[in-house]
């Protein structure tokens, strides 16, 4: 469960500051996809980034699970993401020293799980490349790299995924694959999935969608949206 | 933990060609700390061992005056009641030799020592040829000698030699003769001649320098006790008293000190080193910025990540470390198996010592460590954005765990080299020198960098690209200058200060200074020589009145030494001094303060003292200074300082001089300074003549003795220059790894050249022009600042006129600049080779 209020960001550029991100309330209820689109430039990536506390709001709060991740100092925004975020990339961002296999079990190390290696073999065979874990991000292909990036996401089971245009440096075949994958873990491991993207076509698979421009929601274009209202009284 | 030790494991498995290089200035360094001390060590294990064969005896009692009653009856008292002792006696003198043979006009100054049938009491005197030593060969006016006499003198085992007033036959020679100094200053080689025969060939006539010793031998439980006894007897006396135990403490003291000097050296390699690992941990990391973030980005904390490098880069270092000992290893191997030569010479180990090993471990994993702390500090600024949108990873406002750390590093590294030359004064010095000499050449470095930026304008285009390639980011253009500057630096100060030196050296001799001194002129004799001199020189020489005294006594305003343990208190006041007397100063005096008297006698003692007597002792104008000429005392007063300008010793240069009127009818002798004849036969005839005539006349020729120092200077030169070159080749080595490091950019970068259409040929010119520029600038300032440390060595510490050699300045920057050029270019081979697609392609 996501839940932004009144989020909003703004950097000074030059001397002038800048809004990436008007004021924004936000409710995304436990294992619901939902896409943000829009063009470049309109802060659907700011937007992720907050949510998954890689960047700190101007104002409003952010809170993940109950938690308000604003007020988190970095090492324990970094615990948070380790345990209960996934993040997938549009450059991948596989650490290029590291081998595909080495890249997944990072997380499941830094968190100290006992059953490292076999989850990471399981994971690797889950994006259908058991063969491929010996090998460095050098040697992998684009859409193998993007896998070995979703396989390292769900390395510690995280109740999150946050995806920024996961297709976007992908061919079409390569991208419905990645896309059916994260599809395919929002269902069956009930994952809330946040994904940016400005593909209609990979949006309309979402439940819902959230459309920015210039900063704000476009409530008009948006779809399905929940409200926070609705959320299940604990 | 088992996180951090992996990604470590990981990330070095990865970077360990790049960062190798940086890592082997470490092990030349360390191997360089090792090496040198374990060599010292194993000679001071197997010098120490044999302490008392080095003295041979357990206790030696010396005085430099023959042995009294009342001395002999202290030490037959001391003796009494200790149990079974074995004494013996020698003395020792230098005097000259020459063969019995008169068609072989040769002589030769020698030490001689005379030994009674009880010496040695440990050790043994071995003979070349195997043959058994035993004290009936020196009976009968036999007497041993060294090798090099024999080819000296062109004499061999059987003929005459002549010492003093008598003939002596060589009935052997000797290769190794216990209780001699290693490594100390001689006169003259060894000679060994009975102890009676030393007054009987008339060497201990009045003047003469003699060395009286007794040697004792007695149980060791006893050795202690005895020695605090004798000492406390000979308080107030120059009769030295020292056991095997004293020159264990005083070989091990100067070893010591040796082996930690010379480290000092390796660790000026490995600081160089460590400069070279904290610029390149800066470029690694801006490479490692996006794997940090994703670091980030799965959960760990900045900690977790700063380990996780901290760990990497003691990992290299210690692999640094440990190829540091193997070179070190291999460099023992070329030392010599043995100290000293023939059947008694000492096996020596080739090992390195437990104790060095240690050492130079921890200082090479804690010098990569320190240099690489505070560029990984930049970890704790890459925030996981960065993932999301290209931005700056730096500290907002100032950040003063930054300014602690470098503290911190800087106040280890003084410590460490404290502890290397095991004193703080020592460590400060060389510290803040280092760090002086760094900064400037830093300095000059970003100086000469900024005003080459301006070759960017110039047409040409590989000069103009050459420039650029200077100031890309990520440059190492300021590490290199550094690295090869500082062997440059080194290489033409020693240079430089070198051939000043010797062309002191070569101007001294040259002209009409004295090249051969006469002393032990007895009065009587005097007139004599002093003819002789005239009538084959042609000059009318010097011959000078002397004394010898000892300070027994200064009562001054600033200072007061009342007993003789306050003036040995003071070093080398407690020696004994040549005194001279004179009406008139000499040409190469000044008076600095007081009055020189008028050139009347006087009966009240007055007496100059030489400036640097002032400085170090604190005696002026108006102290009274007691000095003992064969056990009378007079108390002279001073009345004035003179500046002795000593490079100019035509009339010998004397520390205390004094007025006529007092010495004069104290018993004395002369000494005469001459310009000998420059042809060497006429000069050796010369000195035969005046030995045939008055055997007990030594004479120091000067030429020979240059040519010894000329050889020391030589070897001392050698062995800095060495260090230069030690410290240049750690240079090329940080250059290779910079060239190295910033690889994947330039062969990026020319492959669009090539692209663009730019031939093999001109990418290389880029590349020569780059490295021959970088090279020609480290050149340049390695030179002058080279020649500033030759300057003020040359002019300060051992004052001697300085002249420029820009001959030799000038080779060094050329030198320099070829070899950087050649060097940049051969590891840079693969970016002029690489096909452009494949490099596109991979970016």
């Amino acid at each position: 469960m996501i839940e932004l209020r009144g989020v909003s960001k703004t950097v000074v550029s030059g001397s002038a500051p800048l809004t990436i991100l008007h004021p924004l309330d936000l409710f995304v209820p436990a294992g619901q996809s939902l896409a943000i689109t829009g063009p470049s430039g309109s802060g659907k990536s700011t937007l992720l980034g907050l949510i998954a506390g890689l960047d700190t709001p101007s104002g409003g709060e952010v809170i993940v699970d109950g938690q308000d991740i604003t007020r988190l100092d970095e090492d324990r925004l970094a615990r948070l993401r380790g345990e209960k975020i996934g993040f997938v990339f549009q450059f991948f961002h596989l650490i290029p020293s590291l081998t595909a296999f080495e890249n997944v079990l990072v997380p499941m190390e830094i968190a100290r799980r006992r059953d490292a290696s076999a989850r990471a073999r399981a994971l690797l065979e889950e994006v259908g490349l058991t063969g491929r874990g010996h090998h460095y991000p050098s040697q992998l292909s684009g859409g193998e790299q993007q896998r070995i990036a979703l396989a390292r996401a769900l390395a510690n089971d995280p109740g999150i995924l946050l995806a920024d245009e996961p297709t976007g440096n992908l061919d079409t075949a390569n991208g419905q694959h990645i896309m059916n994958l994260l599809l395919g873990v929002n269902r069956q491991r009930r994952t809330t999935l946040v994904l940016v993207t400005h593909d209609a076509t990979l949006a309309a698979l979402a439940e819902a969608q959230l459309v920015l421009r210039d900063g704000r929601a476009d409530r008009a274009r948006s779809t399905a949206l929940a409200s926070a209202e609705m959320r299940p009284t604990p | 933990m088992t996180f951090v030790l992996r990604m470590a494991w990981r990330e070095t498995r990865a970077a360990w060609r790049r960062l190798l290089f940086f890592f082997l200035c470490i092990a030349i360094g360390v191997g360089a700390i090792a090496a040198l001390r374990s060599i010292i060590q194993n000679v001071r294990g197997v010098l120490v061992g044999q302490a008392r064969t080095l003295i041979a005896a357990d206790i030696v009692v010396s005085s430099a005056q023959p042995w009294t009653d009342a001395a002999r009856n202290h030490i037959a008292a001391a003796l009494d009641g200790v149990g079974p002792v074995i004494r013996a006696e020698t003395i020792e003198t230098a005097t000259m030799a020459r063969p019995a043979d008169p068609a072989k006009p040769l002589a030769r100054m020698v030490e001689v020592r005379g030994i009674d049938a009880a010496f040695p009491l440990y050790g043994s005197i071995d003979l070349a040829g195997g043959r058994r030593y035993s004290h009936a060969l020196l009976e009968h006016d036999g007497v041993l000698v060294r090798p090099e006499l024999l080819t000296q003198l062109d004499v061999a085992v059987g003929d005459g030699l002549v010492i003093g007033n008598r003939t002596f036959t060589i009935r052997g020679v000797i290769e190794n003769e216990p209780g001699r100094r290693v490594g100390g200053f001689s006169l003259g080689p060894r000679v060994i001649i009975d102890r009676d025969a030393v007054g009987g060939a008339g060497l201990l006539t009045f003047g003469s320098r003699a060395r009286y010793q007794i040697l004792l031998r007695v149980e060791e439980r006893r050795v202690e006790r005895l020695v605090a006894h004798l000492k406390a007897q000979f308080r107030n006396t120059f009769i030295g008293v020292r056991s095997f135990r004293t020159t264990e403490d005083d070989l091990g003291d100067d070893l010591l000190r040796a082996e930690n000097y010379l480290s000092l050296v390796g660790l000026i390699v490995v600081v160089l080193g460590g400069i070279g690992i904290s610029s390149v941990t800066r470029v690694f990391l801006e490479q490692k910025l996006r794997s940090i973030a994703v670091l980030k980005c799965l959960g760990a904390g900045t900690r977790q990540v700063l380990a996780v490098y901290v760990v990497q880069v003691s990992l290299l270092g210690l692999a640094g470390s440990l190829a540091g000992l193997g070179l070190g290893r291999i460099a023992l191997a070329a030392a010599p198996d043995q100290l000293g030569a023939g059947p008694s010479a000492l096996p020596l180990s080739h090992a390195l010592t437990p104790a060095a090993m240690l050492q130079a471990i921890g200082i090479g994993v804690l010098i990569a460590l320190l240099f690489s702390l505070v560029p990984l500090l930049r970890v704790r600024h890459v925030r996981p954005s960065l993932l999301l949108r290209h931005e700056e990873s730096r500290a907002s406002g100032i950040d003063w765990v930054r300014y602690g750390v470098t503290a911190l590093v800087v106040v280890a590294v003084v410590g460490l080299a404290a502890w290397q030359a095991a004193s703080l004064r020592v460590g400060m010095a060389v510290g803040i020198g280092f760090g002086i000499v760094v900064f400037l050449l830093y300095a000059a470095g970003w100086l000469l960098v900024r005003l080459t930026a301006r070759l960017d304008r110039v047409s040409w285009f590989p000069v103009r690209h050459a420039a650029l390639h200077l100031h890309r980011p990520g440059n190492q253009t300021r590490l290199v200058l550094l690295a090869v500057g500082l062997g440059a630096f080194f290489i033409v100060g020693i240079r430089a200060v070198q051939v000043n030196l010797l062309r002191e050296m070569a101007v001294d001799v040259g002209e009409d200074t004295p090249d051969m001194f006469l002393i032990d002129i007895q009065e009587d004799q005097a007139p004599g020589v002093h003819a002789m001199l005239r009538q084959r020189t042609g000059h009318d020489p010097r011959v000078i009145p002397v004394l010898r005294a000892r300070i027994t006594q200064v009562r001054g305003r600033e200072t007061s030494l009342d007993t003789i343990e306050d003036i040995r208190g003071r070093g080398s006041l407690a020696r004994e001094y040549t005194l001279t007397y004179r009406p008139r100063l000499e040409r190469n005096e000044q008076i600095v303060a007081g009055r020189f008297w008028d050139g009347t006698p006087s009966d009240k003692p007055e007496v100059s003292i030489e400036e640097s007597i002032r400085e170090r002792f604190k005696i002026d104008v108006g102290d009274t200074i007691q000095f003992t000429v064969l056990g009378q005392p007079i108390d002279a007063t001073v009345t004035s300082v003179r500046h002795v300008n000593w490079r100019d010793s035509r009339a010998g240069g004397f520390m205390f001089v004094f007025r006529p009127g007092v010495l004069e009818d104290a018993p004395h002798w002369y000494i005469a300074p001459v310009r000998g004849p420059a042809d060497v036969g006429a000069r050796a005839r010369l000195q035969r003549d005046l030995v045939v005539a008055y055997p007990n006349v030594s004479v120091i020729d000067v030429r020979e003795v240059l040519e010894t120092v000329r050889g020391v200077v030589s070897n001392v030169t050698l062995g800095i220059a060495a260090v230069g070159g030690l410290v240049l080749f750690t240079g090329i080595v940080i250059l290779v790894g910079a060239v190295a490091m910033t690889k994947f950019r330039r062969v990026y970068e020319a492959a669009i050249l090539k692209t663009l259409g730019a031939s093999a040929r001109l990418v290389g010119a880029v590349l020569v022009l780059e490295y021959g520029i970088l090279g020609t600038l480290a050149g340049i300032i390695g030179a002058l600042a080279g020649s500033v440390l030759g300057w003020a060595v040359t002019r300060y510490v051992i004052q001697v006129p300085w002249r420029l050699p820009l001959g030799d300045v000038l080779a060094s920057v050329v030198i320099t600049a070829a070899l950087v050029a050649v060097v940049g270019l051969l590891a840079s081979a693969d970016v002029l080779r690489g096909k452009p697609l494949a490099t596109l392609r991979a970016e």
